[in-house]
């Protein structure tokens, strides 16, 4: 394995050179600038909404949910409608363990991380072999049936009742989660930033940019002396344990998990948001997600009776308007901006 | 030094978000969280016509002040977003009460907040016995799975079934209306044989008819979700040949719903039920509220229990608020409704105060044709009856 890890930073650049301006921007020493924006407009956002910490926090805890998706679509190319299972086994985890055994929010975040990097491993060893439909398919069932175990098991998870009386302790012994939301979302709010730093680490790494060659061309990988299927199961553990981190983070936050959180319409709902933001951009996964359920919000309070159709609209348009997701189109919009000096940088590649 | 600090901006915002509430001669804000869009609307646009009948009715006042509904949409089960409705409807609408919820978990995602809030919170539906037990300041005027099984399970005894099997769907509901049945049938005298345990979502029941036709049960008590599967399993039961065995069917009344029996048909012909509210009651305190219904929807075709839910909702509402004189605190508001007794278009009711349920008359119904349609006629009552399944633990 170490082996091919330092073999790794050889083939990495040729896979990914082609590509590397597609994923990052040409001027990719920006892509740095996304996780203490997000965290500044965070912050910004703290003060401007004090109304709707609520919202906020469930944002924060789903940006990093579709960050986790962007991990294993944006970088591996793995299909999957199947994250709301890591999703929902972390915050499952963090919520029984907040309701037998400890209450400190970091210990439940880093338990419900354990727990989604673990079903994450076990199932993608198993079902990675896959490619495509098949792959989605796989994908879909093992949602269900973590879905089904959840519904069984009421004595440990409350079934379709949902489990409640998840009680966190303060944050650091000292920052109470309140009936306003302001813990919970500057809790959640650090949490995502940090989730984005070590993702961005993660994707930049040896093994982050072998699992993008393997995304490119399994075979020339295979060909080089790596396994493309390692690449795959680890970056889905991975992938997997920052799902759980955000389900156990959605669990401490709002203090009760229901079976929604591993159902198939989670997992398409953060589908929809990565492809809305862009993909294989990590910041394309906040943006995404932001934008929907920030659109969904406002549409649902305009009018509490029609609203799906309206999203339905603002989804039509995006995909025929903006093709590759928001990001993208503020890419292309930046660079017709500084038209001169990024018109060089595509045409230096071309 | 910071914690002071923070203690206090603490105390600045709870006081604004308490005090805007006590204002005087003012307006009254209600947040109802039920689902309005998506499959399970039906519940929300009940639930509103009930609060428009009520309003239409008692007016909009109370005293000195306008009440004021502010609906917010919640298409499914899913808790944590109802916890952050519920905290923006307390937080930034200021609401005096929170009210609607379809599903148990989304009722109990809000405990911890009307606790810290000090808001009394009325469920129009969810279901489940122990949600009140999660907050002092819940009150309920649904009914529980509990409260329509007991009363039916001793009827089925005392018809004279020896054998029973349950079968139900496989959630919350389904296996509290299981237990309560089981309870009841075994301590009455009768053996259930089996009980079956169906997928929330499955619409072939082919292979459930032949066990519960195995099993040499007499009767089956039957709970499945309003809705499309229970026309699959009505169906199935018929073409089974279970009827035609003599197998008897029970359950409680949530399947042969009045907005579901068109299309239920002839399918739940004969089918008997138990439950607390039927369009067909003969009351003048339904018939005035049908009467209400007709005049502001053109049809009273879609009143319903989840209607007469929100309609007896609003009524707990409207009497909170004229005992408390508009003040909020959650505790007193909910104190001055506890005990309290008034007829309901669904018959007498009662505010148990113990379980802040609703006591109510659970009547056993048949599924019959009168004049074309088909309805629930009541055939016998059972008055009076509590939430059995309150602090029963699971």
């Amino acid at each position: 394995m170490s082996a091919t890890m330092t073999d790794a930073p050889p083939t990495a650049p040729t896979a990914t050179d082609p590509s590397a301006p597609r994923l990052a921007s040409p001027r990719r020493d920006l892509s740095w600038t996304a996780a203490p924006l997000v965290g500044l407009l965070g912050l910004a956002g703290f003060w401007v909404f004090p109304d709707d910490l609520g919202l906020m926090t469930r944002i924060a805890a789903a940006a990093l949910y579709v960050l986790s998706l962007d991990l294993v679509l944006g970088y591996c190319g793995i299909a999957t409608l199947g994250q709301a299972a890591m999703f929902g086994t972390g915050a499952y985890a963090a919520g029984i363990a907040a309701v037998h055994l400890v209450n400190d929010p970091l210990i439940l975040l880093a338990i419900g991380g354990v727990a989604g990097g673990a079903i994450a491993l076990a199932t993608g060893a198993l079902i990675l072999h896959a490619r495509g439909l098949t792959l989605l398919m796989l994908t879909i069932a093992v949602t269900q049936i973590v879905q089904e175990v959840a519904n069984k098991a009421r004595d440990w998870t409350g079934g379709s009742d949902g489990l409640s009386g998840i009680d966190p302790a303060p944050v650091f012994g000292l920052f109470r989660f309140d009936m306003v939301g302001r813990t919970s979302y500057l809790f959640a709010l650090a949490v995502l930033v940090v989730g984005m730093l070590v993702a961005r680490r993660i994707v930049r790494s040896p093994f982050g940019l072998a699992c993008r060659g393997v995304k490119e061309d399994p075979v020339r990988v295979a060909a080089l002396g790596g396994s493309p299927r390692a690449y795959l199961v680890t970056m889905y553990a991975v992938a997997g344990m920052f799902a759980g981190v955000a389900g156990a983070l959605t669990a401490v936050s709002s203090g009760i998990v229901g079976l929604d959180s591993v159902s198939f319409s989670w997992s398409a709902e953060a589908l929809v948001m990565l492809v809305l933001g862009g993909t294989g951009r990590l910041y394309g996964a906040v943006i995404g997600t932001v934008a929907f359920m920030a659109a969904h919000h406002i549409l649902a309070a305009t009018d509490p009776f029609h609203w799906m159709a309206f999203i339905g609209l603002f989804l039509m348009g995006v995909v025929l308007f903006l093709p590759g997701g928001i990001a993208a189109g503020l890419e292309r919009l930046r660079d017709r901006l500084t038209g001169t000096r990024n018109g060089s940088a595509p045409g230096g590649r071309a | 030094m910071t914690t002071t600090l923070r203690k206090a901006l603490l105390g600045a915002v709870f006081a604004t978000a308490l005090g805007a509430g006590a204002a005087d001669a003012a307006t009254i804000k209600v947040g109802v969280i039920a689902p309005f869009s998506g499959p399970f609307a039906m519940f929300g646009q009940t639930f509103k016509e009930g609060i428009a009948v009520y309003q239409a009715v008692h007016g909009k006042t109370v005293g000195a002040d306008t009440v004021e509904f502010v609906f917010k949409d919640l298409d499914q089960a899913n808790p944590a977003q109802s916890k952050a409705l519920a905290q923006e409807l307390i937080v930034k609408e200021k609401v005096s009460f929170l009210a609607g919820f379809a599903f148990t978990p989304d009722a109990m995602a809000v405990a911890p907040l009307i606790d810290e809030a000090n808001i009394p919170a009325v469920i129009f539906n969810a279901a489940t016995s122990a949600i009140t037990e999660k907050s002092p300041r819940f009150v309920r005027s649904s009914f529980t799975l509990w409260q329509n099984t007991v009363p039916l399970a001793n009827h089925v005894a005392k018809l004279g079934v020896k054998k029973a099997i349950t079968a139900v769907s496989d959630y919350g509901p389904g296996i509290d209306g299981e237990a309560a049945f089981k309870a009841t049938f075994e301590k009455a005298g009768g053996a259930v044989v089996d009980t079956i345990r169906m997928p929330l979502k499955s619409t072939d029941f082919a292979p459930f008819m032949q066990r519960i036709k195995d099993s040499g049960a007499e009767a089956v008590y039957a709970f499945l979700p309003a809705g499309p599967t229970t026309l699959a399993f009505a169906k199935a039961f018929a073409d089974n040949g279970l009827k035609e065995k003599g197998i008897q069917f029970f359950g409680p009344g949530d399947i042969t719903q009045e907005p579901d029996l068109p299309a239920l048909g002839d399918a739940v012909l004969g089918m008997t039920t138990s439950f607390h509210y039927s369009q067909a009651h003969e009351s003048a305190a339904n018939k005035s509220f049908l009467a209400k219904y007709k005049e502001l929807f053109g049809s009273s075709d879609n009143a319903t229990f989840t209607s007469v839910g929100a309609y007896d909702g609003v009524h707990l509402i409207y009497t909170m608020l004229a005992k408390t004189g508009g003040k909020s605190d959650g505790l007193k508001a909910v104190e001055a409704v506890k005990g309290l007794s008034w007829e309901s278009p669904r018959g007498p009711v009662t505010i148990d105060p113990d379980s802040r349920h609703i006591r109510q008359t659970i009547y056993l119904r048949t599924v019959e044709r009168v004049n074309g349609k088909l309805q629930n006629t009541e055939k016998d009552a059972f008055p009076a009856q509590p939430d059995f399944g309150y602090k029963l633990g699971k």
